[in-house]
């Protein structure tokens, strides 16, 4: 009895956090124009709606641009970090994963204020180059935990090994450590993207001119009822759930 | 004496690139947002200046925002908290096809779908949406109930939604670091599950539980997109005020100041309900 119980609230809490992402992919195929059961039944002119809009390709544009970029620079920076991170004594290695993770505890709308602020005062135009920016502050960090733990387990012999045969720093990164934590890079460059491509906030106030599939998603509520922001918002989750499977996937596989 | 000197190239080339990030695209935009808190405006100019004329006016004008939002978002971590760990413990007590289904849904709903699922709750809850033309179609009411949407309560169940798997992960590897063998020691000396959980468990948890609470109390004191999209006009917290001093109203030193001031009011909640968590989860 206690057990059905337990699974009776397991299961409703998966589905309280599942429902919205349900219902909108669902409802992206739907005739109706309202979001409502029974459905009357399934279509692609959502889709077919989405894609004739003006503004659609330029936006997807951005948003790949900036995801694009904000992963592998994310990437690279974070994990040239992580492998000084992992190196050192555990309580020195744990303040600097506090202290690399205080972007993620900080409320974007506070993060995108105070980088604006800064840009003003310095005279720096908003662009793609400055939503970029602000984005490596809060998906750098998780690809710095992502990466040291995955350093932490590794077989430093193999390292030592690769130096007393004599292989300077950079051989013994590309034939040794790279090719043992790419996947793990993958991994972590995936999750990057996947917070990139997701944010609304710090992007709407950093743009400048222009849209990314989020913000064009908050230009699309202000005009009233239309059916086809359901099929962005599939797009949208579907490739920010989809980079997060594929990474942790990624990731699990030394498991 | 080169091989220390090639070895301190070596780090910042390392940690180099990182810093300058967290300085300059953290640490420095932050500061000179405090600075500007001081700043006076006229006639839509910033004047340097060190003034607390800015933290007075919040205070006085919007003490009462400030305590809503403070109230609203320490009841949202405080149920996200409960909730989260209660999932938690299931995935890690139960373990097995259950518990990793359970983890797989948190961890795919971690990611994506912010502002997705924000309006997605409001076509749920809205006049037409799917709770009403459900309960209205099965007969159970005659109306639409229209409070289900804009309202306080909405913000509460959107936020609780969106934040409960930010919650589950650092609890789940909280709970995971416990020594199975404290566990078990405490069971051989005759603790009822409820023992265990009380005394061998969640003084453990501390940290983890901290750590929650103040992440979704400061994603929600930071918040406007939700309670814009699903508050409707009686749920007006900090966010809409200090998104507002930069949109419309176009007062930058009011707006950091308002943003100081939530964040030391953050601080100070999240402090307290640490003392708290830790004196009342302590190790007996």
């Amino acid at each position: 009895m206690r057990k059905i119980l337990s699974t009776a609230f397991g299961l409703a809490i998966v589905a309280f956090m599942l429902a919205p992402l349900a219902l909108v992919v669902l409802f992206s195929f739907g005739k109706s124009a309202l979001m409502t059961f029974p459905m009357t039944g399934l279509t692609l002119d959502w889709y077919r709606a989405l894609l004739s809009r003006d503004d659609f390709a330029g936006a997807l544009a951005n948003s790949l641009i900036i995801t694009g970029t904000v992963g592998l620079v994310a990437t690279a920076i974070g994990t040239l970090a992580a492998m000084f991170i992992a190196r050192l004594r555990p309580a020195r290695s744990a303040t600097a994963i506090f202290l690399f993770g205080l972007p993620m505890m900080m409320p974007p709308l506070v993060l995108a204020l105070a980088i604006l602020s800064l840009f003003a005062m310095v005279g720096v135009k908003l662009s793609l180059v400055t939503v970029i920016l602000a984005h490596l502050t809060f998906t750098m960090p998780f690809v710095i935990l992502i990466v040291s733990a995955r350093l932490r387990d590794f077989n430093p012999a193999m390292v030592d090994s690769a130096r007393d045969l004599g292989a300077g720093p950079w051989t013994v990164f590309r034939t040794v450590t790279f090719p043992i934590i790419r996947p793990t890079l993958f991994g972590a460059a995936l999750i990057a993207m996947s917070l990139s491509l997701d944010d609304f906030v710090i992007t709407f106030f950093l743009i400048g001119g222009g849209n990314t599939l989020p913000t064009l998603v908050w230009g699309m509520l202000r005009t009233g009822i239309d059916p086809s922001i359901n099929a962005l918002g599939t797009l949208i989750v579907t490739f920010t759930v989809g980079a997060a499977a594929l990474a942790l996937w990624l990731t699990r596989q030394r498991a | 004496m080169t091989g220390r000197i090639r070895a301190s190239w070596r780090s910042v080339a390392l940690m180099g690139p990182a810093a300058a990030v967290l300085g300059f695209l953290f640490l420095l935009p932050l500061v000179w947002f405090l600075v500007v808190s001081f700043y006076r405006v006229q006639l839509f100019q910033m004047i340097p200046d060190a003034s607390l004329a800015n933290y007075t006016k919040v205070l006085a004008d919007y003490a009462g925002p400030i305590a809503f939002t403070a109230a609203i978002a320490a009841a949202i971590a405080a149920i996200t908290t409960v909730l989260a760990f209660v999932v938690a413990h299931m995935i890690w007590a139960r373990g097995g096809a259950f518990g990793a289904f359970l983890l797989g849904a948190t961890l795919l709903t971690l990611f994506g779908g912010y502002l997705v699922k924000i309006y997605a709750w409001r076509t749920i809850l809205g006049r037409e949406g799917v709770i009403n033309s459900t309960l209205v179609g099965l007969g159970l009411v005659k109306q639409p109930i229209d409070a289900l949407l804009y309202s306080p309560t909405a913000v509460v169940l959107v936020l609780v939604s969106y934040l409960l798997p930010f919650a589950i992960l650092p609890l789940y590897g909280a709970l995971r670091a416990v020594d199975p063998v404290s566990i078990e020691a405490a069971r051989d000396l005759g603790a009822t599950p409820a023992g265990v959980l009380r005394d061998a468990v969640l003084p453990l948890c501390v940290p983890a539980l901290a750590t929650s609470f103040a992440l979704c109390f400061l994603l929600t004191a930071g918040d406007f997109v939700t309670p814009r999209l699903v508050g409707g006009t009686q749920t007006f917290m900090m966010g809409n005020f200090i998104e507002s001093q930069f949109g419309l109203r176009m007062n930058v030193p009011l707006g950091a100041a308002m943003t100081f001031t939530t964040l030391v009011t953050s601080v100070c909640v999240i402090g307290a309900a640490w003392a708290g968590l830790r004196h009342f989860l302590r190790a007996k």
